[in-house]
């Protein structure tokens, strides 16, 4: 248990809580304000990574160029996705959603030559024969690293860094999602959400406003992702299985689907039990590894969603109203 | 017929329109004109077409021959959102209202021409509030209208039926509507507020010249406010005239009407 009294293990836990705090921002805007179910977000953050890894080591792209092609992609796919399957209602775009992150990542699985296939972004071909894509982020990581060094000493982690270089954007992007959320087009888009032919009758296209908040959402999707290989330096299939995308459902449906701004705190005690699990070494736990312990995580996680879903469906900061209205 | 020499001034002209779902074939070369600011009801029993033609109208669905001729343009195959935008306006059997905003939300969704519901609107801040203001004042004196002002920041979920069907006549009117579509307003409406809304609507007819077409069960809630009425049954229109002759016509009464004039 000592390892809750490590502040590196927190900032662990911040930083993971920024990177899936960004991706579920995404699922907010697409759920909470325009009900448009994707279980398929996953593949977005899968995308944006991937290219990252693919055109840093295999074609020797600046990094941030490659992480903006990313984003762009991943928007792209939103659109795509969007305008293939945008017009099956609620369910049915569901399941669409499931099966295009899956085609995403059995593409990567089994493009070896390009994504270095099962074994990670580690075996993409590089002509220096150094397959890492981290170079130029991990410049500016070390050089506040080392600013920190005098203050803090050995505290002054890479995974700090990247706590200090996520958060700020994360609020950044609560900020700008809460204000889209303030607009007539985010009230139109509520209207989507309960009912398509009272828009329609309105002289509201009610495909445009899904497909430019489906991009939107993918457009978040895509820079979690690019903050998500800077944090791990490579990158594997099994990284964008669709547990993922539940992570994210998970902040959101603790947070409150309709309230952006309380998405940080739940994006935080998601990244504690994401990370917490392995570290619970009391009886009976104690009788499991330490890896079987960090699968618990699944298990609690499923737990708190059906908890919230029977005893508080509005989430933490959500209006009880909004949920009970016939 | 009445409407021989009126095509000059018809808002809208429907000319041999048929829709089919399957062997279903809901409404069978309908044609008729309206004139602008009239007041037209169409009746029928249930099943008869009228919210199939409701749906043709408004471009929710499509016809599958025929055209629908509004202000001198065919919208027949254009989209449902694009008709409204054009003020060709419609109302939901059962009133439709959006649960989860506001009650002046609801209202202030349907203005036209709003810099904020385009995305580069977000970039344009000014140009939004100041419309947003306008667009509040105006879902104001609507509900100020219909009585619901108190209402006005509630969720339209607390609503009662009643009440839900003035907001969605509002709403339709927020819209600036040319010619209102209006799919049974008074159905489950208590006769106090059925006499209420008909006051609205006459004046709206009168102040702001908007043409009428409206669906309803019973031929004498619109008697009195119709300057004509089409009847329909298996989808087709059986009887078109003044409310009088209508009422007269022994193919209407003893089809469709028979069993009330017993009643009376």
């Amino acid at each position: 248990m000592e390892a809750f009294i490590q502040p590196g293990f927190w900032i662990f836990v911040l930083a993971l809580a920024g990177i899936y705090g960004v991706f579920s921002l995404g699922l907010q805007i697409q759920y909470g304000v325009g009900g448009i179910m994707n279980f398929g977000h996953v593949g977005m953050m899968a995308v944006s990574g991937y290219t990252i890894a693919v055109l840093v080591i295999k074609y020797q792209w600046s990094f941030w160029w490659a992480a903006l092609l990313g984003v762009v992609l991943a928007a792209f796919l939103g659109a795509l996705l969007g305008l293939t399957t945008l017009r099956l209602s609620g369910d049915y775009f569901a399941i669409a959603s499931i099966a295009f992150a899956e085609i995403v990542r059995y593409w990567i699985l089994n493009s070896d030559d390009t994504t270095g296939g099962t074994q990670g972004t580690l075996a993409i071909p590089s002509p220096e024969g150094f397959a890492s894509y981290t170079g130029q982020p991990d410049v500016i990581l070390n050089w506040i690293s080392e600013r920190l060094y005098p203050i803090i000493g050995d505290e002054a982690s890479r995974d700090l860094s990247m706590v200090l270089i996520v958060w700020p954007f994360f609020f950044l992007f609560i900020w700008i999602s809460s204000r889209l959320q303030k607009t007539s087009w985010a009230r139109v888009l509520r209207a989507t959400r309960e009912d398509d032919d009272v828009p329609r009758s309105l002289g509201k296209n009610v495909f445009r406003f899904r497909l430019q908040t489906l991009i939107i959402g993918s457009v978040f999707g895509g820079i979690a992702g690019v903050f998500w290989a800077v944090q791990f330096a490579l990158l594997a299939p099994e990284d964008f299985l669709r547990i993922v995308t539940f992570y994210g459902w998970m902040i959101l449906i603790l947070a409150g689907s309709t309230r952006v701004k309380g998405l940080f705190v739940a994006a935080i005690f998601f990244g504690f039990l994401y990370g917490a699990t392995r570290f619970l070494e009391f009886w009976p736990l104690s009788l499991l590894s330490s890896p079987e312990r960090a699968y618990l995580r699944v298990f609690l996680i499923g737990l708190v969603i059906v908890l919230l879903m029977v005893k508080r469906p509005q989430g933490l900061f959500g209006k009880r109203q909004e949920m009970i209205l016939e | 017929m009445e409407n021989t020499n009126t095509i000059e001034s018809a808002v809208l002209d429907v000319r041999n329109i048929s829709v089919s779902f399957g062997g279903v074939k809901p409404v069978q070369d309908v044609s008729f004109s309206i004139k602008e600011n009239s007041f037209t009801s169409v009746i029928g029993p249930n099943g008869a077409g009228k919210t199939s033609l409701f749906n043709l109208l408004s471009g929710m669905n499509k016809v599958s021959s025929g055209e629908i001729i509004f202000k001198g343009e065919a919208i027949q195959s254009i989209h449902a959102h694009k008709i409204a935008q054009k003020g060709l306006v419609r109302t939901f059997q059962g009133a439709k209202v959006i649960r989860r905003l506001t009650v002046a939300e609801n209202l202030m969704m349907a203005v036209q021409g709003n810099p904020g519901d385009n995305l580069m609107g977000f970039l344009n801040p000014r140009a939004r509030k100041s419309f947003e203001t306008k667009a509040r004042e105006e879902a104001m004196r609507r509900l100020d209208q219909v009585g619901l002002t108190k209402f006005a920041d509630e969720y339209a979920g607390i609503l009662s039926g009643g009440q839900r069907k003035l907001l969605d006549l509002s709403r339709a009117l927020m819209a600036d509507p040319k010619m209102l579509l209006l799919d049974e307003p008074f159905a489950g409406v208590n006769p106090t507020l059925v006499e209420k809304l008909l006051t609205v609507l006459a004046a709206l007819r009168k102040e702001q010249s908007i043409t009428f077409l409206l669906i309803e069960h019973d031929l004498e809630t619109v008697m009195n406010i119709s300057d004509r009425v089409i009847v329909m049954a298996d989808g087709k229109i059986i009887a078109d005239g003044l409310p009088n002759s209508i009422y007269e016509n022994d193919l209407v009464i003893d089809a469709y009407l028979g069993s009330r004039r017993k009643d009376a």
